[in-house]
């Protein structure tokens, strides 16, 4: 659902104003256009189908250092007391962040009617379902015995067990399933109206019925819409606080054990905005690259592209004030081995870690003070690489240091990732963009029906003699 | 058998005004298509309000009980003791209520939108054509058989690209 009051059809302004959803596509004309160009999307090119088996052979790699993993035990992973938390935590981490600017482009900017969500809203949604589904994958992965994992899930057994409910690791297990079933609920329903128009698009008879199918019969008819509104604001009402809740939730394993450095009550807005951030950064890396080849400039304006800065400058000065108040706690507790843990992940055993951190999230951001670079594709498609490694180190710089570095010092050791972590780090990525690569030549990328809100209908009579939309 | 008169139109205002003819009329009951949801056949046909409100309370208010019931009733089933603290505790509990009201509430929410918008739908039925989910607008009139030509020739007056019997 669109979220526009009254679009007018002037040329587009150099002024993007999130609150006012001024969102103007001067360049579609009309109805057909829209179709004609987002269903042309889905046309399968050489470009697409090496970059999906450039993620499939990233998925293999990963695949591989699974079993391999699986066959030799947990030993292989890197870890060494007492860091027993590694890089699969910290990418599991990395991954839910990753998802919840989905929700926030989709669901929370719907709420609060900033329009320049409407164009790229659906990229973003599929990257949250796919984002989710990787990291839901490390907790298994990370447990040793995967085919034991659900274990967590609270059902009447045999053993007459039921898990412990004051564990942060159940917590974990609720708040992920329901924001995974509540994404893709989310992501399919926008989806049903576009299913259908690919439906009576389609010439090919089995693919027609296929899509008849998926598209459960939706006729566009005004008594389905109207339904249909109502509960696309409900679920977006609902996907605000879970968005919110879920990286608490994920904060909640670290902030509720008495380690140094996680121990602290900042974690749930720290991680949440932190999560916002890096899933900015993440749209921008997939929606730079897709409004270009897939020639959607059009429609995913430069106003859309200075908007989404905006919003990525301002969590990331959230951030970095969070970066910056974690300090000031360790400095004004007086407490000991809070200070030497801080000293030690900046200055000392961890510093390259946490320089990449400030200098990635805190730093480079800043360049988005200017307007000329929040509106250069290439420099924001640049500064979101430099965001999904920055938000990866600052995870790794949570987790890592504070157990390495604990209360005696027989516990300080060092980490060092081993090839089986890095092989299944990168086959997560792998697995994340074969889903993503698959998606945008099945369904529209651009939501249709949403765009053909704020295109002008056809009309007999002027439109100030009908009324605006 | 439903019958009626199904209109196709390429202009809005020319579907706005077939709609507030066929209402003035009381020719039939009237269904319209659109590609996008438009707030003037809202205005012409001045819909009832959704009712998808109510499954979305009932199964927030049913998430959220059951939340705090399984892990309540889970503590007490298997105990876990620690000194000092209670068995079962409301404020980590409430974590499940919060994630099982919003699972609960938005899966009733899609539950009252299916059973409302009437889908998933086997067959497309009468009264429906492939260009409502592209650039057309469509009008269809359900209608006794005398009152079919009144239809066509209101929505040809219109301006209807197509007007075509169906049943």
């Amino acid at each position: 659902m669109a979220t526009l009051a009254k679009p007018d059809f002037q040329n587009e302004p150099r002024r993007p104003n999130i609150a006012k959803a001024g969102l103007q596509l001067p360049a579609v004309k009309d109805y057909a256009q829209v179709d004609r160009e987002i269903m042309g999307t889905l046309r399968p090119t050489k470009a697409w189908f090496t970059l999906l088996m450039a993620a499939i052979t990233c998925l293999g790699i990963g695949a591989t250092a699974w079993i391999y993993q699986i066959y030799a035990g947990l030993g292989v992973a890197g870890y060494s007391p007492p860091v027993m938390w590694g890089v699969y935590i910290i990418t599991f981490v990395f991954w839910i962040g990753i998802g919840h600017a989905g929700t926030l482009i989709s669901a929370i900017l719907y709420l609060f009617r900033a329009g320049f969500r409407t164009t790229i809203y659906r990229c973003a949604e599929a990257m949250t379902v796919f984002a989710v589904m990787t990291a839901g994958l490390f907790p298994i992965i990370h447990i040793g015995r995967p085919w034991k994992f659900f274990w967590l899930i609270p059902y009447p057994n045999w053993r007459l067990l039921w898990p412990n409910f004051k564990s942060p690791l159940v917590w974990d297990v609720f708040a992920i399933s329901t924001y995974l079933t509540i994404s893709v609920t989310f992501l399919f329903i926008g989806l049903l109206p576009d299913i259908a128009t690919l439906r009576d698009a389609e010439k090919n008879p089995m693919k027609k019925q296929f899509l008849s199918i998926l598209s459960f019969g939706w006729r566009n008819s005004e008594n389905e819409w109207r339904h249909f509104a109502r509960a696309y604001l409900f679920l977006a009402a609902f996907s605000t606080p879970l968005v919110l809740s879920v990286h608490s939730v994920v904060s909640f394993d670290f902030s509720m054990a008495l380690v140094p450095g996680w121990h602290t009550t900042i974690f749930a807005p720290y991680f949440v905005a932190g999560a916002i951030f890096s899933g900015m950064g993440m749209v921008y890396t997939i929606i730079i690259p897709i409004r270009k080849f897939f020639k959607l400039e059009h429609y995913v304006t430069l106003n859309v592209m200075d908007a989404g800065a905006k919003l990525t400058l301002f969590t990331s000065m959230v951030v970095g004030c969070a970066y910056l108040v974690e300090f000031f706690i360790a400095w004004y507790s007086g407490v000991q081995v809070e200070q030497d843990y801080f000293w030690n992940r900046v200055f000392g055993q961890w510093w390259y870690a946490a320089w990449i951190m400030l200098t990635c999230n805190m730093i480079l951001p800043l360049s988005l003070f200017s307007q000329k670079l929040r509106r250069n594709p290439t420099w924001l498609f640049i500064l979101s690489l430099f965001i999904n490694l920055g938000m990866w180190y600052e995870r790794f710089v949570i987790i890592v240091p504070g157990l390495s570095h604990e209360f005696e010092p027989w516990q300080w050791a060092g980490y060092r990732p081993s090839f089986v972590d890095m092989g299944i780090l990168v086959g997560s990525f792998g697995w994340f963009f074969m889903w993503f690569l698959l998606f945008i030549k099945q369904l529209p990328v651009i939501a249709i029906s949403e765009v053909k809100e704020i295109v002008p209908p056809k009309m007999r009579r002027p439109a100030s003699s009908h009324g605006g939309h | 058998m439903a019958q009626g008169m199904l209109g196709v139109f390429l202009e809005i205002d020319a579907a706005c005004d077939a709609i507030a003819a066929l209402k003035q009329q009381n020719v039939g009951k009237i269904t319209v298509f659109t590609p996008t949801p438009r707030h003037e056949f809202e205005q012409a046909l001045r819909p009832p309000r959704s009712p998808v409100r109510m499954y979305t309370l009932i199964g927030a208010l049913s998430g959220a009980t059951f939340g705090y019931w399984i892990a309540i009733w889970g503590s007490n089933y298997w105990p876990i003791v620690v000194g000092g603290k209670a068995i079962s505790t409301w404020i980590p509990y409430t974590i499940f209520a919060f994630e099982l009201m919003v699972l609960v509430g938005g899966l009733s929410t899609v539950a009252g939108l299916f059973i409302h918008s009437r889908v998933p739908r086997l067959t497309m039925t009468v009264g429906y054509d492939p260009r409502f989910s592209g650039s057309h607008f469509g009008v269809w009139c359900e209608c006794p058989p005398e009152r079919l030509h009144d239809a066509e020739s209101i929505m040809s007056n219109a301006g209807a690209e197509e007007v075509r019997r169906e049943q």
